[in-house]
């Protein structure tokens, strides 16, 4: 059994169905991304995970079930998540932001904290700023580091190069590797950015309108010229 | 936490200043100054539910009144003693506070707002037609035992009341539970994200500040010895509240009990000038401006003061 296996998975909002039928199976230590257009069903799929979203199908994380679980109890038994565009506490410290993250996380908090910092020791050395008056770069450190407080073994990160430069964009990848390579985390990512997609993930799954279309290695997918026009425009 | 030195030595100096007040200014001014100190306490009520968690509440006489009717009820008409009155009508108007969350897991903003309202008016109904026997109906009730004799007595026992919550309140705040809160006010889909139950954070600030209202809503009726429920359940004193925080600041504890304050104090010398319910349009004015100043209350212009003062200093 895989670490993570989503089966037939079909997700809700009221009566409008936003997944459909979605299958995946994620490895322990592998960075995955799923690609897909603005509407593709990406943060809907991430939000299932977490217990977001009304849903049906299975879900399992470890080899336990975790669909009908609380998020609460998801993020317990080690899922962590950085949602899209960050959704941090505007009027609070990059320290609070974290530490709330911290709340149910199983290990030491001042642990969690200075392995955050070694990451990214920006939000060390401006810990008492608020988020509101943060570059897009620093939000995305602090959203990806409040994830980690809640000592996770797998990391969701929903579109983590949105608005930001080249630059902060390469920044970040080299953390979430740093997290794979440096503390062992399966990281599953949301990407537009195609080509992001592809240097970071060994794996990538393309979703459309709500359904999985292709699925396979980065490899596979760059030696098919028709997949790489039809999804990746390259 | 994050306790310094200097945060006692605040609270020191603010319990100092109470308990010097009798001796400085007149007995009427004490008075005063009880209205001030129970409203600060409605004021912290009110904050810690909305201030925090960004629930707005039009209803919060319905968590006082129970309170307050509870404890009257009790000892008048039962003969309760009121050192077990008060307990009582603190735990039924926790009580009710669950009754109020309730709206809060399906709705929130100005939705949650006209619920609370709605609270509030069918409390108002229903004491005057379920058994009037009990509450007085539409005169309420009076001669209702009193706690203390006296301006003075009066003031201490507002003041300790006070002085207490507002410190519990701040200690609180100052917690994970406290940080919590906040962060459940300014993005509650973020505070589910990270694992955290917002459905027990919630029931925990709305038992807060049902704990407070109640306490606050009984030893209020045990100091006027009377109960109106046209006074209580009026839209004037939800506002009145509402102000006291938001010209104080909200979510800062300290802000609710300046904004009481200043409130009270402002009402009483318009009073002369102007003893109608035109008051209320020249507070409403103050409390405009104020905010479109300074929306962070006075608390935060006094601290962006003493933290340029302490820049200079330093320098």
């Amino acid at each position: 059994m895989s670490y993570l296996e989503i089966k037939s998975l079909s997700a809700y909002y009221g009566k409008a169905q936003a997944l459909s039928d979605i299958s995946l199976s994620v490895e322990k230590g592998e960075i995955i991304a799923i690609v897909g257009a603005n509407g593709a069903g990406k943060s809907t799929l991430l939000d299932s995970i977490m217990g977001l979203v009304r849903q049906t199908g299975q879900i399992d994380f470890d080899g336990s079930v975790i669909s009908g679980k609380s998020t609460s109890n998801i993020v317990k038994s080690g899922i962590g998540y950085a949602p899209e565009r960050f959704n941090l506490f505007p009027y609070m410290s990059v320290k609070d932001n974290l530490l709330v993250g911290a709340f149910t996380a199983k290990a030491d908090t001042a642990a969690n904290l200075s392995q955050v910092y070694s990451l990214f020791p920006r939000l060390a050395e401006r810990e008492t700023q608020e988020t509101a008056t943060q570059s897009g770069g620093e939000r995305q450190m602090v959203s990806l580091g409040r994830a980690l407080m809640t000592s996770p073994n797998l990391l969701l990160v929903d579109e983590p190069t949105i608005g930001l430069a080249p630059k902060v964009c390469q920044e970040i990848a080299v953390s979430l590797r740093r997290m794979r390579d440096d503390f062992g985390l399966t990281v599953v990512i949301t990407e537009q950015n195609a080509n992001f997609a592809m240097t970071l993930a060994e794996r990538i799954y393309v979703l459309e309108a709500g359904k999985m279309q292709v699925e396979g290695t980065v490899e596979d997918l760059r030696k098919d010229n028709r997949l790489i026009e039809a999804y990746f425009g390259t | 936490m994050g306790l310094r030195w200097f945060h006692f030595a605040a609270w020191g100096l603010f319990a100092l200043g109470l308990a010097l007040l009798p001796e400085l200014v007149s007995k009427g001014t004490l008075r005063t100054l009880i209205f001030a100190n129970y409203l600060a306490i409605f004021a912290i009520s009110w904050d810690l539910l909305s201030g925090r968690t960004g629930y707005i509440s039009f209803g919060h006489p319905f968590l006082i009144g129970i309170g307050a009717y509870t404890s009257a009820i009790l000892t008048k008409r039962f003969g309760v003693e009121v050192e077990i009155a008060i307990p009582i009508a603190v735990i039924v108007t926790m009580i009710a506070g669950l009754i109020v969350l309730l709206p809060a897991l399906r709705i929130r903003g100005s939705y949650f707002a006209l619920v609370t309202l709605a609270f509030m008016e069918l409390m108002y109904q229903l004491v005057q037609v379920i058994r009037p026997d009990l509450t007085g109906g539409t005169r309420g009730m009076s001669g209702i035992q009193t706690l203390t004799r006296g301006a003075v007595n009066g003031f201490y026992l507002s003041s300790v009341l006070m002085f207490v919550i507002a410190v519990a309140a701040w200690l609180l705040l100052r917690t994970r539970i406290g940080t919590a809160l906040t962060a459940l006010g300014l993005n509650e889909s973020a505070v589910e994200g990270s694992g955290l139950s917002t459905t027990k954070l919630k029931m925990f600030a709305f038992m807060a500040s049902a704990f407070v209202a109640g306490l606050g809503g009984a030893f209020y009726v045990h100091y006027l010895g009377s109960i109106a429920p046209r006074a209580l359940f009026d839209i004037n004193f939800v506002f009145t509240i509402i102000v006291a925080v938001l010209i104080g600041g909200a979510s800062t504890i300290v802000g609710p009990i300046i904004g009481a304050f200043f409130l009270t104090f402002l009402l009483e010398y318009l009073r002369p000038f102007l003893p109608g319910a035109e008051r209320y349009f020249i507070y409403g004015g103050i409390a405009l401006l104020l905010y479109m100043y300074q929306p962070k209350g006075i608390y935060a212009m006094v601290m962006k003061a003493w933290h340029s003062l302490h820049e200079r200093a330093t320098k």
